[in-house]
This record gives C-alpha cells, structure tokens and sequence, in this order.
C-alpha cells in the first residue's frame, strides 16, 4: 500500500468566521492532536481529503499529515458533518506511533445468505455495525467478515464468532451480539392478517378482512407503545 | 403521547437551527430525515408508520426515533379571546432540520425506498429518502 501525503496548512485562525471562510475556498479546518504533544490547528484541502479517505482502507487509512516541513503519522479520529448537506465541516487528526497499537473501528460485513432465515420470511438483524479493535497502524483490517450462512431463526453471532486477523485484539465483550435471525413483529401482524383473511373467506364476506387487518394494526400500535416506553 | 407529564400546558417554543443529533442512520439501513423544522402529530407518525409497515409487508423491521411529548392547547371554535389558555388537543414531537424520522431495515432496497417515499407523503415537512453512511 502505498504512502498517504495529506498537505495541510497551520496558518488558519481559528473562530467560526475564518472557518466558514475557509469553507468556501474549499478547505476543510482541522486539529491534529495526540502523543502528548501540543494540539495544532490546521486546514486542509478538500479534494485531497476525499482523495485520501476513500482509498480500500475507508476512514481508517493512516495519513502522513505534512506541515511546517515535517511529516506526521495520523488517523482521522472524528469527522463532523453538516446534519443536512452532509459536507464535512471538520476532521480531527489524532497523531500516532508506527510502532504502538491504535484502537479503531472497523466496519462489520454480513457474508454468504441466511437461507434459513429468509425461508421462513424471516430476517438477518444486524445489532454490530463496526467493532472496535487494538491493531498495529500497518495491519488495520479494511472490513471485518463474518459469515451469516448457517444463521437460523432465534439463533445469533456474536463477537467471539467474528474471525479477527493476526496481531488484532478487540475489548468487546465477546457475547455482545453482531446478527441475529429473527421473525419480526410486522411479519408476525401480516401472517396473522393472512390467516384471518383465509378464515374469513371460508366464512361470511370480505369484511371479516377488512377487520381483521385493522385489529393486526391496533395490536402493532400496542407493541410500539409497549417499545417506547 | 406520554404517560403522565409534570406540566398539562407547554410553551410553544422555537425551532430555530438544524437538530443537534440523530442526523444519521443507526439503527436500520434507510431512513427519513426531516429537511425542514415542524411539529409532527402523534396521529401522523402513525400513519406514517402504517403506510410503512403496509406497504413492506413481511420480512422488514422499522424504528421511530420521535415521540410526541409536547401537548399542544387549542380554544374551542367561536370563543372570544382571553379566559387562559385553551385545552390540550394534541400531541407532537419538536423536529428540527437533519434528523432521521423513521429508519427502516429491509432486504430489498427498492421496497424500502418505496415504502418510505408513502411514509413521507404523510408527513407535514419536508423529508427525504437517506441511507446509512458507510465509509467517507
């Protein structure tokens, strides 16, 4: 894999009017922090950002940030978002050691098709979306597999089932669950609307139907309600 | 609506900005999120959640990531003005800009993207069909 290079800039001043200046030139501001040195206040341009995030490696890619003639080891630790344009306002850059192990998120991928599961009109719930793991800064793992094949309906996978590569370790508790098989209750609301449909058409008319779909929603409400609180 | 509240009667309140969280998918895979501020009735999530769950049938799982818990007064028709406040009528949840509604998980994306399309008609704001944030 080859070397990230992510110039940055440390001249910015900082406060919401210069950063939303920054902005709209196209340059994203930024700290970068960590190993018990000084947190700096840098920018960054935006099209070099993207550039250096959506490589295979996603947002865990380990960028050599270059400012003031020096080259810095980092991984992005947070980036924050407009919640409506979904631009990215922020990044955080947390400064590490090549030779200690840095602690991420990695995401978690469902692989091969719950047959079982999907037969019985059933679903895969995934619960785990990314794991966070203790790696060294070369051998961060892009995606996490775990195998949903052999999954049936109330059975689960759990963390200790996830496959993790050599040298990397988790601190999640390994009962904690990633994917479960499940039948869910709207599934459960349609049977029974079906069922009651074939009763009634054995029966009187077509408005034992109709009733019948209302009580399976009334029940839905219940439940919801019941969720809520 | 809530089960019991400290006060019968709420301030109308502000809705100024954009939401400070649930911006994102996190529980299912697609959602709504709400484009513009408002009030959404008890009565409209539900619907909301009716035309969802009817139009995907069997096999998804929906979330509802608001509650109704602000009572909204209202005078009866033809009353002169003053004598207090009107009586609580209604039930709504505070929305402001960015945040997901309702998330959805469901095999088949195009049915999901339906089925939220209905749910959104029955809303009083503007909404938009999103997906959960993988990767950048």
């Amino acid at each position: 894999m080859s070397e990230i290079v992510l110039p940055a800039d440390t001249s910015r001043a900082t406060g919401t009017r210069s950063s939303r200046r920054l902005r709209r030139e196209g340059r994203v501001p930024a700290v970068v922090y960590g190993l018990g040195q000084d947190p700096v206040s840098i920018d960054v341009d935006w099209p070099e950002l993207r550039r250096a995030l959506t490589t295979d490696a996603g947002v865990n890619a380990v960028i050599h940030l270059e400012f003031d003639g020096d080259k810095q080891m980092s991984i992005v630790k947070d980036i924050q978002r407009h919640p409506v344009r979904r631009d990215v306002t922020h990044v955080d850059f947390l400064r590490i050691d090549p030779k200690q192990d840095v602690t991420v998120d990695v995401p978690v991928v469902m692989v091969g098709e719950a047959k079982a599961v999907t037969d019985a009109d059933g679903m895969v719930d995934q619960n785990l979306f990314t794991l966070t793991v203790n790696s060294a800064p070369d051998a961060i793992p892009n995606e996490l597999e775990v195998d949903i094949s052999d999954l049936t309906i109330g059975d689960s996978l759990r963390v200790a089932d996830i496959a993790l590569p050599a040298g990397v370790t988790t601190d999640v508790d390994p009962e904690e669950t990633v994917a479960v098989g499940m039948i869910t209750r709207s599934t459960l609301e349609a049977m029974a609307a079906d069922e009651a449909a074939e009763a009634g058409d054995e029966g009187e008319d077509g408005e034992a139907v109709e009733g019948a779909e209302d009580s399976a929603d009334d029940a839905g409400d219940a439940d919801e309600a019941a969720d809520d609180e | 609506m809530p089960k019991k509240v400290r006060h019968r009667k709420h301030h109308r309140g502000r809705m100024k900005g954009a939401s400070k969280g649930q911006t994102e998918v996190t529980f299912g895979e697609f959602g709504i999120q709400a484009l513009e501020p408002g009030w959404i009735t008890a009565r409209q999530i539900e619907a909301a959640r009716i035309a969802m769950t009817r139009h995907i049938k069997r096999g998804g799982k929906v979330w509802i990531n608001v509650f109704p818990d602000k009572p909204i007064t209202e005078k009866p028709a033809e009353t002169r003005m003053g004598s207090g406040k009107g009586n609580p009528e209604k039930w709504v949840a505070v929305v402001k800009p960015g945040r997901v509604l309702f998330e959805l998980s469901y095999h088949d994306a195009e049915v999901a993207r339906a089925a939220l399309d209905r749910a959104i008609q029955k809303l009083p704001i503007k909404a938009r069909f999103v997906e959960r944030e993988e990767g950048f």
